[in-house]
């Protein structure tokens, strides 16, 4: 082939420096093929799946060496914060407070790579993302949390601290390679708002059916880390999980019980302790930027990802915990409850229901069962065992869930994201259709909660796009657990107006104040005493240390009434929800945002942008997943075989040369047809389907 | 990943054996850029004209369809005044139809069946659409009115050479400005694409 290609060259009058430029490319065009032929085929299916191949003629074989001895060392570490700079993304990649587009590029690149975490400030916002990627079933996930300080009122975070710990150690990852960080966290934001927002992204795991994700447990404020738990090796569903949890301004008193739970929470709360004491200044900066350390709470979630374990989800419940004190009533049992009602009423729990009853024991764990429910019922089965089995950590854990609402109060708000991904196959998108189309938007009043699917795929984007095949997701199903959603009512009115919002959010942090306000709002609406302004006032008033402490305080309480509430309401009419939530809607107000500092300054939200914003790719290509593609059956080409051409890059197929044969009985280049694979699912001769639709799965 | 392979093969094969009616060749030495032109058809209202195409190989050909767009004012009902072109093999599925095994000759082919068969059923411009379906006397009147006057005119660039076509080209571009502004209208009828 090459020789061909040099005489076309020779045909054509170029210059002499271009002749040779095209020379050396087709060289190593050569030897790019060369060196595809001659990997093993794990080691073909590593570079590729790592988007390590590049192109052929622009790299070099000295490159690719380099680069597959990179990634077969790389593995092993979880955190690689700078590792993964080798590829793409290598540049932006460790550098904090990049801009939006490194981010992506950071993240695509932490997606070959494994595992990273990264972290930057502005301003009074901080924020730390940790990726992870399961090389197994291919799942990523992404956390991002962001810090907004307002005040530094009080140290107390830094409590919290040692409870993070004991997150960490769960965690599986590596990450604990790394220290925690050192982060100083700040904030000790009196605001009194809690939001969460969670937005799970389900993509519809292959065998199970992604929709799970109804778990959105949304307890208002503890943070439903939930959806980390992927516990199934295997096809985790990808949730995505978009928290937002703006933790109430802390009270002192209670930065030590923050039990670790929620890991991602303590990571905050960890991180900042050594710095509290400036957070007084204002520490705007959160901590993190530097460190690499937050990882710990990701990982625990990751970790949750990969093994199912029990463990770790407690952390989701833990972080709204820490309310207990405050009067919040929650008791660990309602918090139980409600999450059973969510894990019911999630449309998609349809497998998962029993685990609920099971994970009851667990309470806390529950959510992540939710979470996990997406996946098959098989997770479910062991999650619920899990939970059983827990039953130690549950404690703690609904220990963590009472205080949640306190512990948001007293914690600086902070904006969760955590994103899990899996790429969805073609078979599971069109479940997820179906799942999708059948979506509801209910809002659980009691629990603040709101869960929202949309139908056509509203929140489903793909995620996309980017070039590296890898990293295309599609994320079918978003369910935002915010405690309240604005005044709309569930209605489908509702629903639309839910979109919009949330993806304000993701656009931009100013949106997301906003969303914050409504979460506030509903605080104030159960609180009914306490107007929605003074959240604000404590927020914007950093001097008011002391006022905001109470400010603060009676957030906490307030948001620990809301709790309590809700659940009550769950466990009252589960069935009911509807209502409940329409009374509370009633009941919220509308109230005036709370402004954030800086608004849009954090380049994260555009990622999260990136991630949700395209509804009108609903219809984009679907790719197959590596494991399909990988099933494809492949040979070597012969002497003997007849000459062919790889109807890809039209090139004649050379001794040696690796094809892969669709079912249509067409061939081609193992590397021409796994891209185009990557992101479509039909021939490209025939365009008859790759995959059988066997696996598509009966809609539930 | 393979474009740059891809595409020499790609120019060599068209530069060979082109397919009647088409040629197309590299636009200043970019790979990446090229220009091709397409005799009308006989015996439509393109016939006689020579229609000038830009086409931009996006980095991920052949992942990727081919941009192609009309740089000679046609009138077509799917093709509007900026030379889009309404044809699903220049679409990625599901929506469109490209697919690696395609390429830059047999969608010039494609665009050349268009020409000679409009597809009033997925139009990019409405009324064009409409006449032909309803009026098609006034369609070809008017189609071959702009074959003469942009189309044909250009015959006489046939013999020039590659270099010099592409200075001329940029003529019918604003030209075809200049004509849209005056004798169209506006684009919000458009509903291809």
């Amino acid at each position: 082939m090459e020789n061909s290609d040099s005489s076309e060259q020779g045909g054509s009058e170029q210059p002499d420096a271009q002749r040779r430029r095209q020379l050396d490319r087709l060289d190593r065009e050569e030897a790019f093929y060369q060196f595809v032929n001659n990997l093993s085929e794990e080691d073909y299916r590593l570079m590729r799946d790592n988007n390590l191949l590049g192109t052929p003629g622009e790299i070099t074989e000295e490159e690719l060496l380099s680069r597959l001895q990179q990634i077969k060392d790389g593995p092993e570490q979880s955190n690689t914060n700078e590792s993964r700079s080798e590829e793409a993304g290598g540049p932006e990649g460790q550098e904090e407070g990049s801009n939006g587009d490194s981010l992506l590029d950071w993240l695509n690149t932490v997606r070959r790579t494994g595992n990273t975490t990264r972290s930057g400030h502005r301003g009074n916002q901080s924020w730390r993302a940790v990726s992870r990627t399961n090389p197994n079933s291919g799942d990523f996930r992404f956390s991002l949390e962001i810090n907004v300080n307002r005040n530094i009122a009080e140290q107390q975070a830094r409590n919290e601290e040692g409870e993070q710990t004991e997150g960490e150690g769960e965690e599986p990852v590596g990450l604990g390679a790394e220290p925690e960080i050192p982060m100083e966290t700040t904030e000790v934001v009196e605001e009194p708002v809690v939001e969460e927002l969670a937005v799970i992204v389900e993509p519809e795991p292959e065998l199970t059916r992604p929709e799970a994700p109804s778990v959105v447990q949304p307890f208002s404020h503890q943070v439903q880390a939930v959806p980390a738990p992927r516990p199934r090796g295997v096809p985790v569903t990808p949730s995505f999980s978009y928290r937002v949890q703006v933790p109430p301004p802390p009270t002192v008193d209670e930065p030590p019980r923050r039990p670790p739970v929620t890991q991602s929470f303590s990571q905050q709360e960890q991180a900042p302790p050594p710095p509290r004491p400036t957070a007084e200044d204002l520490p705007p900066p959160r901590p993190r930027a530097e460190d690499p350390p937050p990882r710990a709470p990701m990982t625990q979630s990751f970790s949750q990802q990969v093994q199912a374990p029990p463990p770790p989800r407690p952390r989701a419940e833990d972080l709204p915990r820490r309310g207990q004190r405050r009067a919040r009533s929650r008791s660990p049992e309602q918090r139980r409850t409600r999450a059973r009602s969510e894990r019911s009423r999630s449309p998609l729990s349809l497998d998962t229901e029993p685990l609920p009853e099971a994970v009851v024991e667990g309470s806390s764990r529950t959510r992540q069962h939710v979470l996990s429910r997406q996946s098959t019922v098989e997770y479910d089965a062991q999650l619920g065992g899990a939970a059983t089995v827990d039953p130690p950590t549950a404690p703690q854990e609904a220990e963590p869930v009472a205080g949640e609402g306190g512990a948001a109060g007293r914690r600086p708000p902070t904006i969760m994201l955590d994103l899990q991904v899996r790429r969805v196959r073609p078979g599971e998108y069109r479940q997820r259709d179906s799942i999708a189309s059948r979506t509801r938007s209910r809002s659980q009043t009691s629990n603040n909660t709101f869960l929202y699917e949309s139908e056509r795929g509203g929140f489903r984007r793909t995620f996309s796009r980017s070039e590296r095949a890898g990293v295309r997701t599609y994320v079918s199903t978003i369910r935002i657990p915010i405690r309240r959603i604005s005044d709309a009512g569930l209605s489908e009115a509702t629903s639309m107006a839910l979109q919009s919002m949330i993806r304000q959010i993701m656009t931009g942090f100013g949106e997301l104040s906003y969303f914050m306000d409504s979460d506030s709002d509903s605080s104030d609406s159960n609180r009914g005493p306490n107007p929605p302004p003074e959240h604000g006032e404590a927020l914007h008033n950093p001097d008011a240390a002391t006022a905001g402490t109470a400010a603060s305080a009676t957030a906490g309480g307030g948001l620990g009434q809301d709790s309590a509430e809700p659940r009550t309401d769950e466990r009252g009419g589960e069935g009911g929800t509807p209502a409940a939530g329409a009374g509370r809607e009633g009941r919220a107000g509308p109230r005036g945002p709370i402004s954030l500092e800086e608004p849009g300054s954090l380049p994260f939200l555009r990622l999260a942008h990136f991630f949700l914003l395209n509804d009108d790719e609903d219809d984009q290509p679907r790719g197959l997943t590596k494991e399909q593609i990988d099933n494809l059956s492949t040979r070597n080409f012969g002497e003997n075989d007849a000459l062919k051409t790889c109807s890809v890059c039209i090139t004649e197929y050379a001794q040696g040369n690796k094809l892969r044969k669709l079912p249509c009985s067409h061939e081609y280049h193992v590397h021409c047809i796994d891209r185009w694979l990557s992101e479509n699912s039909t021939c490209p001769i025939c365009r008859r389907a790759v995959l059988v639709p066997a696996n598509r799965e009966s809609v539930v | 990943m393979q474009r740059t392979t891809r595409l020499k093969r790609e120019l060599q094969m068209l530069s060979t054996e082109p397919p009647p009616g088409i040629s197309c060749w590299q636009s200043e030495g970019q790979i990446d850029d090229l220009r091709a032109q397409i005799l009308g058809g006989v015996s439509t209202p393109y016939e006689g004209g020579l229609f000038s195409l830009e086409i931009k190989v996006p980095e991920r050909y052949p992942f990727e369809p081919p941009k192609m767009r009309f740089l000679t004012p046609i009138y077509h009902p799917n093709i509007d005044n900026a030379g889009r072109i309404c044809l699903d093999a220049l679409k990625l599925p599901p929506k469109g139809a490209w697919k690696p095994s395609l390429n830059i000759s047999t969608v010039l082919s494609s665009i050349q069946v268009l020409m000679a068969e409009p597809n009033p059923d997925d139009p990019l411009m409405a009324d064009i659409s409409s006449e032909y379906k309803y009026n098609k006397q006034v369609y070809l009147e008017k189609a071959k009115r702009w074959t003469e006057k942009h189309a044909i005119q250009r015959n006489k660039g046939l013999e020039e050479t590659k270099g010099q076509m592409q200075s001329k080209m940029d003529k019918p571009c604003r030209k075809r400005d200049a004509l849209y502004s005056e004798e169209h209208q506006d684009d919000s009828k458009k509903a291809c694409m």
